[in-house]
């Protein structure tokens, strides 16, 4: 027995490429949206990795870092060190604003990371090019998605900061790329805000007599001084020693510092659950309806091209052809088509669509392989229209009348 | 379909097609999470590398004179502005004395009084002893009695006394006058050396309280650098040492060295204080407060195995690099050593000489990682 | 696969019921022998298609007998199971435009049923091949029906309704779009292969170029069949 389906294919196949391809362009974008969604869900994921944390120490009853705005002492994480089952922990800031390189600013996230050494929480864990932090003020290490160079001069707020590393996906639950400096750079640049908001402080500071006052010299100046220093960071990074439940030391330190403290799933709980939760639901209510509409359209396509076959249809059947190889030659045709779609689909969106996304878009395997069984599933759903009107199709109709 | 035969059209399809499935296998395999990382490697290099601390600080005076009144009082004159060199000794200024020079005039009025007192006490006491000696000669020549000798004799000691009190009281007098000229020389506001006038508080006509300062003096030859070190990245800090300054208002390094390591560190702020030097002062005089940046060149090493530090990641609480073995990953504990400013890390354990180390890559690795060995993960223009 | 041709005994056709209820065929009586090509001939609505089409084993007739080859097909009713494997095994049809199935070759349009009754595709091809010997379209085997001549396709058509050797064939005008010669020359060829396969085969026409090329015909005049003898000058 030969196949209908692959004979029609190939009689009609730059009609049936070409249909493919509008279709693939279809299931393209409907792949893009959900490659949307999981990079929304691994830009948050990402944030969490790279940070290199078991656990967020915050400010009590807060959701920070990321969710919440959170301070803590800067030396809370001297306590935290000493509890037992910690093997590592870091002060680190997080501040979201434009970062000034020549004319042109780009908005992403500071991030204050404790002198230390390489591997230590909150540092960049991997690079692309150039090297880490060495110095203890005014260097930086980019995002590639910042589009900064390396030996680039940054200005965030005040100061001035060389580029000495890039590296890749890290980025803030929100898209915006790190920048990485030190840490007490970043406490400056969190409080500062640039000179002429220093000045107009140091003026209201002036202009309040209950600092200005003649017969303590100095008290101003001390009331300045502590104006203009920040010794709070945003959260205290810890990692669990090997042997260590990360919940048992989560509680110990809730218990003995009195601060809140997530462990890892409850962080992706808060990112993924509460921070992105309605721009994913938006995007997965927009693959919904993509889907649907894809569904639908195959469904048209495969219905048109059946009745475009009416006449071949009645008279397979008058020659005595069986149901079955009739919606067997529909619905492989309908598959066919998806599959064509699918792989066109795949391969735009990777290829094409993917990249002029400007935030992460993240094409899963496994995605993919739903989606194709979803592909599939749809043309078969879709087939059953046409199949339904193929079978209605009455023999007599081949004889003349 | 073995008999199908091979038409232009079944060309066709194939030309089409394939590509298009080509690409796709491409598309499944070479791109996302399937894809291989595309990584650099290193060999462990043995070199000696020159480790240098980074410090920030402020430009600082060593001596810094705040010239003000000892009470308080209202400045009546003030003859130098910021930016005046001044001599040692050199009036700057002078508060308002008030009353002190009517008090002293006072003074000149009780002490010539007392002068007078003076010397009537010392002619009565002249003319007593005269008195004395006298009645003494005729009593020897039996010319009067004992009585009135003894009576003249204590006339003379009653005028000693006076006497004596008078000469007190005018030692006490111009004693008082000196203390109020003193006071009077107090109110100027005099220059203890050569110095530079930094800051000036307070105009003519301004009421200080007792210790305010009214002007700031510093010594320019004393300008020095207070500089902050990291403790975390402050192994081998120590006077002495050679130390390059930027001047955050001039591009251009100068030298300096480290005149002392503070005994006391910054507590709060985790950071070791040092006191840099310049070896020549820059012209011009770099402002007081402005900020540095410092970098102390350590001492060369003895050459050690050495790895850039983009190749140390954490990986299950472990510090150490991914070695490339055989085109396979491995992740290798190291111990690290001391560390450039230009990213070399000294590896003391781990890694020989000549081992290939994984610098860059464009994502996470882990051991089961596909890898595509590349000359630069991230294209650097330029 | 040869019989006895096919015979019909006062076959009736009636559409819908009661009052609206039509009869289309009235009592048909009609017997072709093996070897015979008859005509049937009738204005529109006369019941010729309702006639092909019970024969075609499409629709079913109210009453009557149909025996095909030695098999009584119906007696008041099926009593054949499998009315596709019927006329895809033992009645083959010719139709006014050819009906080619457009996406595959003249071979595979051909092989294609006897594919169906489950032959090998080799075997299948190899007997529509044959029959292309027969018919002269040797050399347009690979072709595709869009790209054939009309007699051509008439004829692919021939073969298709020949090829897996059925006691009857039914022909639906199959010389309407051609002009006499080609008309002609479809007839010769249906003799010759009624001949040849020892089928019968039923005409069905309203074309005077042919008309005097069948030894009998059947009119058919509302619901009911008269016989006629025909001129005969059929192609020996």
């Amino acid at each position: 027995m030969i196949s209908l389906a692959g004979r029609d294919i190939m009689n009609a196949w730059g009609k049936f490429v070409f249909t493919g391809l509008g279709l693939g362009l279809l299931i393209g974008v409907t792949l893009s949206m959900a490659g949307i969604y999981r990079g929304m869900v691994d830009d948050g994921k990402a944030l969490l990795d790279n940070s290199g944390a078991d656990l967020w120490v915050v400010q009590k009853d807060t959701l920070g870092p990321y969710a919440e705005a959170s301070s803590v002492y800067d030396d809370t994480w001297r306590g935290i060190h000493a509890m037992p089952g910690v093997a590592r922990v870091a002060n680190v800031t997080y501040l979201t604003m434009q970062v000034r390189q020549g004319d042109r600013d780009v908005r992403s996230m500071v991030t204050g990371v404790m002198a230390g050494e390489p591997g230590t929480p909150g540092w960049p864990p991997y690079l692309v090019a150039g090297r880490q932090i060495t110095r203890g003020h005014y260097e930086a290490v980019a995002d590639i998605a910042t589009g900064f160079n390396l030996g680039d001069r940054l200005q965030i707020r005040r100061n001035h900061y060389t580029v000495v590393g890039l590296t890749r996906r890290m980025v803030s639950s929100g898209g915006d790329p790190i920048v990485f400096i030190p840490l007490k750079d970043a406490q400056e640049t969190q409080f500062l805000k640039d000179n002429d908001a220093i000045l107009q402080q140091r003026r209201r500071t002036t202009a309040n007599p209950n600092f200005n006052r003649p017969q303590i010299p100095g008290l101003l100046e001390a009331v300045i001084a502590l104006q203009s220093s920040n010794a709070y960071v945003n959260a205290v990074l810890v990692q669990v020693a090997t042997g260590h439940d990360a919940e048992e030391v989560a509680q110990s330190i809730r218990r003995w510092k009195r601060l809140t403290v997530y462990t890892r799933s409850q962080m992706e709980e808060i990112l993924i659950g509460k921070l992105i939760a309605t721009s994913a639901k938006q995007i997965a209510m927009f693959l919904v309806i993509l889907s649907i509409v894809s569904a639908a359209i195959v469904a048209f396509i495969i219905y048109t091209l059946t009745l475009g076959k009416i006449r071949e249809i009645a008279v397979l059947k008058l020659i005595g052809t069986r149901n079955r190889t009739i919606a067997g030659l529909i619905m492989q045709q309908s598959i066919a088509l998806g599959i064509i779609g699918f792989v066109v689909g795949k391969i735009t969106a990777t290829l094409l669509m993917a990249p002029i996304f400007p935030k992460y878009v993240l094409l899963e395997p496994l995605d993919s392989v739903i989606g194709f069984v979803a592909v599939v599933v749809i043309c078969i759903l879709a087939s059953i229209f046409a199949i339904r009107a193929a079978l209605k199709v009455d023999p007599a109709e081949a004889i003349g009348s | 379909m073995k008999r199908f035969p091979i038409q232009k059209r079944t060309l066709a399809i194939l030309v089409v097609l394939l590509p298009l499935l080509a690409l796709f296998v491409y598309v499944a395999l070479r791109s996302g999470p399937l894809a291989p990382v595309p990584v650099t490697v290193a060999r462990v290099e043995n070199r000696s590398i020159a480790p240098a601390l980074f410090g920030i600080g402020t430009v600082e005076a060593r001596f810094t004179y705040k010239i003000g009144p000892t009470f308080a009082g209202r400045i009546e004159r003030l003859e130098v502005q910021v930016g005046d060199l001044v001599k040692a000794g050199q009036i700057l200024g002078a508060m308002d004395p008030v009353d002190v020079d009517q008090r002293i005039r006072a003074q000149d009025a009780a002490l010539k009084r007392a002068e007078a007192q003076l010397s009537e006490a010392r002619a009565r006491q002249t003319y007593a002893q005269t008195q004395a000696r006298r009645y003494k000669e005729l009593l020897s020549a039996r010319a009067t009695s004992e009585e009135i000798l003894a009576g003249k004799n204590n006339d003379l000691q009653i005028a000693e006394a006076s006497l004596s009190a008078a000469q007190q009281e005018a030692l006490r007098i111009s004693a008082e006058r000196a203390a109020l000229i003193a006071q009077h020389h107090n109110l100027s506001l005099i220059a203890p050396v050569d110095s530079l006038v930094a800051l000036r508080n307070a105009d003519p006509g301004t009421t200080l309280v007792a210790g305010q300062a009214v002007v700031e003096l510093i010594d320019p030859q004393s300008l020095w650098i207070n500089v902050r070190f990291d403790q975390i990245h402050a192994r081998g800090l120590s006077a002495n040492l050679a130390a390059q300054i930027v001047l955050r208002s001039q591009a251009k390094a100068v030298q300096g060295q480290i005149l002392r390591v503070e005994t006391m560190a910054d507590a709060v702020t985790e950071e070791m204080l040092a006191k840099v030097v310049f070896d020549q002062l820059p012209e011009p005089l770099p402002a007081i407060g402005e900020l540095a940046e410092v970098t102390v060149a350590l001492p060369a090493l003895a050459a050690a195995p050495v790895i850039p530090n983009a190749a140390i990641q954490r990986n299950a609480g472990q510090l150490g690099v991914w070695q490339v073995i055989d085109g396979d990953l491995q992740f290798t504990a190291v111990t690290l050593g001391d560390a450039d400013l230009e990213g070399q890390v000294q590896v003391r354990e781990g890694l020989e000489v000549g081992d290939q180390v994984v610098v860059y890559s464009a994502k996470a690795l882990t051991s089961r990682s596909r890898i595509d060995l590349v000359d630069q993960v991230h294209e650097v223009p330029r | 696969m040869t019989g006895k041709g096919i015979r019909i005994e006062g076959l009736k056709k009636r559409y819908g019921r009661g009052d609206t209820a039509v009869d289309a065929l009235k009592g048909v009586d009609m017997q072709v022998a093996p070897g015979e090509v008859v005509g049937l001939v009738g204005p529109s609505g006369s019941g010729k298609s309702t006639l092909l089409k019970c024969l075609g084993a499409v629709i079913e007739p109210t009453a009557g007998r149909m025996i095909l080859g030695d098999e009584v097909i119906y007696d008041n009713g099926w009593k054949v199971k499998d009315l596709r494997a019927l006329r895809r095994d033992r009645i083959g049809f010719i139709f006014q435009a050819p009906y080619l199935i457009n996406f595959l070759d003249v071979t595979d349009n051909v092989a294609l049923l006897p594919m169906l009754a489950g032959k090998s595709n080799a075997e299948s091809r190899k007997q529509a091949v044959e029959l292309f010997k027969a018919l002269d379209v040797e050399h347009r085997a690979k072709a595709m029906p869009a790209q054939l001549s009309g007699g051509e396709q008439q004829r692919v058509a021939i073969a298709r309704g020949l090829v897996n050797r059925p006691p009857v064939i039914l022909a639906d005008e199959p010389t309407a779009p051609l002009d006499s010669e080609r008309a002609l020359a479809v007839i010769r060829i249906l003799n010759q292969m009624a001949r040849k396969f020892d089928t019968a085969i039923i005409v069905v026409t309203h074309d005077e170029k042919i008309m005097p090329t069948f030894k009998r015909i059947y009119h058919i005049r509302d619901g009911v069949t008269y016989e006629e003898a025909g001129e005969g000058r059929g192609f020996d």
